[in-house]
């Protein structure tokens, strides 16, 4: 309720960061709005995650629903799956509220390049569930597993600030590293090991056509989709193998 | 019924209020901080991502907003130097920005910062395809403050194909043309007007380029019989009338714009608005 309410609030910030644009009003808003509905839906992720299996876990009534002839397995994916759904309908009612925000930002002002407000806008918040998703499956591993109250939320948080920075890190050393041939030459080698292990949540950030209208090519969305639904796999896989194997006493 | 006094509460309470009157008092001979304050330090991108949970375009949007309310009217020229610095790392992380490069291009350039501005306007002609705007002010930037007109006339031409309305093409791709006029090397500002003009999809618009070439070519004719004249006589040419008289010239060429050419204050032969009559 309280990560709801500040999503409602991250989205209002994003209506009056609308104020601070000279020329683009409602692009500003949905620019910072992306960022308020992103932030929220990791936060949903998290709790969700910790309080559904993790919490459980902790005070042992995990014991009682797996009294039931249903397999650990079953029960572990199917907290995930239900995550899934509630990150569904907080992304629609977000999502919803911005692009409320977004057609009234800036009343009268007609902006000279105007934002996307149809499907392109929909695709972007389909991305942020699913950077959302990808973060939940992490919490729900380490979840699996730990024995500490409150990880899987701190290492989920950790996880989605560090993934969705990979990208901007990546493209930086990319691009010569300002001219820091130490810099580049250092963390290069070591990030392009790190890139297959953590995945880059940036490419799940499709902002820039509803915002801009700059097209996304095909593959962009495709692999961003798939570089998702491996990763998610591989954390479900890990979680399931850790989960069947621990002892509750 | 009346209990006691509560002895610690009220020393708390006694210790609270000096500290608070002191402090208070303290306060007021404390200078206040600056009121642009915010625009002191321009962080590390990695940390501006990193503070903004991951999130670029955020980090992007914060540091515009650190620009926007910046007072840069009172500012030290450090400042406009890390004002420039914030402004091209928010480029950096969202090119596209329209207030970002918008308002770099209002405030850098005038304060000395022309270079991040251009870093600004270029990456934000790369990003915003669809856009005129950038590469017009990248243009203007290149001419005015550098005084790099084949540079400049590049840009406009490609600002010039992003407008929607064709009279608005011609228009634009015009003033390129014109600003050719400013370089020095004139053989080179005629050819670049004549490529121009081959791939103007309007014949009066080509035609017109044309005759612009040709004026920059006579102008050029001009320089060269001026140089002459200086090394034969010792001093530059009076007039063009001198020129003429002295037989290094024929005639005197005909601005087809009917503006004329003229001598300046140094003895260089240049178009008559350029010589401010």
């Amino acid at each position: 309720m309280l990560i709801l309410v500040l999503g409602m609030l991250l989205v209002g910030v994003a209506f009056l960061a609308a104020s601070f644009s000279p020329r683009q009003p409602k692009t500003v808003t949905m620019d910072v709005g992306f960022s308020g509905v992103r932030f929220s839906l990791v936060l949903f992720a998290v709790f969700w995650v910790q309080e559904l299996v993790g919490r459980e876990v902790e005070r042992r009534t995990v014991l009682y629903a797996l009294a039931y002839p249903v397999g650990r397995a079953a029960y572990l994916l199917g907290r995930f799956f239900g995550v899934l759904g509630l990150l569904a309908v907080a992304a629609v009612m977000l999502g919803g509220l911005l692009w409320l925000s977004v057609v009234l930002s800036g009343g009268q002002y007609v902006q000279g390049y105007t934002v996307q407000t149809g499907w392109p806008y929909w695709l972007a918040i389909g991305g942020l569930w699913t950077d959302a998703v990808v973060v939940a499956a992490f919490s729900l591993w380490i979840a699996s597993l730990s024995t500490v109250q409150m990880l899987p939320v701190a290492l989920g948080a950790l996880f989605a600030v560090a993934g969705k920075s990979l990208g901007a890190v990546l493209d930086y050393l990319e691009r010569g590293a300002d001219g820091d041939q130490e810099l580049a030459g250092r963390y290069g080698p070591l990030l392009q090991i790190i890139q297959y292990l953590l995945p880059d949540l940036s490419r799940l950030d499709w902002r820039v056509w509803p915002m801009y209208g700059i097209p996304l090519s095909e593959g962009a969305v495709a692999y961003g989709l798939l570089l998702a639904a491996a990763y998610v796999t591989i954390l479900l896989a890990m979680a399931v193998m850790t989960f069947s194997r621990r002892e509750f006493f | 019924m009346r209990g006691r006094l509560p002895l610690l509460p009220l020393l708390f309470l006694l210790v609270g209020g000096v500290l608070f009157w002191l402090a208070q008092g303290g306060l007021l001979g404390v200078k206040r901080s600056r009121v642009n304050a915010e625009i002191e330090v321009a962080l590390p991108i990695f940390i501006q991502v990193a503070m903004a949970g991951g999130d670029r375009y955020l980090a992007a949007s914060w540091s515009v907003v650190r620009a926007l309310v910046t007072e840069t009217s009172h500012m030290a020229p450090e400042e406009y130097q890390i004002l420039g610095q914030v402004q091209k790392d928010a480029s950096w992380l969202n090119p596209a920005h329209e207030d970002n490069y918008y308002i770099a291009t209002a405030i850098l350039p005038w304060e000395g910062q022309v270079d991040p501005t251009q870093v600004i306007l270029r990456r934000a002609t790369l990003a915003r395809f669809f856009d005129y705007q950038p590469p017009f002010y990248y243009a203007f930037n290149q001419v005015h403050f550098k005084g790099d007109a084949f540079g400049a006339s590049e840009w406009l031409r490609q600002a010039a194909e992003k407008l929607p309305d064709p009279e608005e093409r011609v228009t634009l791709a015009d003033f390129a043309a014109r600003w050719l006029d400013r370089t020095q090397d004139l053989d080179t500002a005629a050819r670049i007007v004549d490529a121009m003009a081959a791939q103007a999809k309007r014949k009066d618009f080509a035609d017109y380029l044309r005759q612009r070439s040709q004026r920059l070519r006579d102008l050029a004719v001009l320089r060269r019989a001026a140089g002459v004249y200086s090394e034969r006589y010792g001093q530059p040419a009076g007039s063009l009338q001198e020129l003429l008289k002295s037989g290094l010239i024929e005639k005197l060429p005909v601005d087809p714009f009917g503006v004329g050419f003229a001598m300046d204050a140094h003895g260089l032969p240049v178009f008559r608005s350029g010589a401010g009559k």
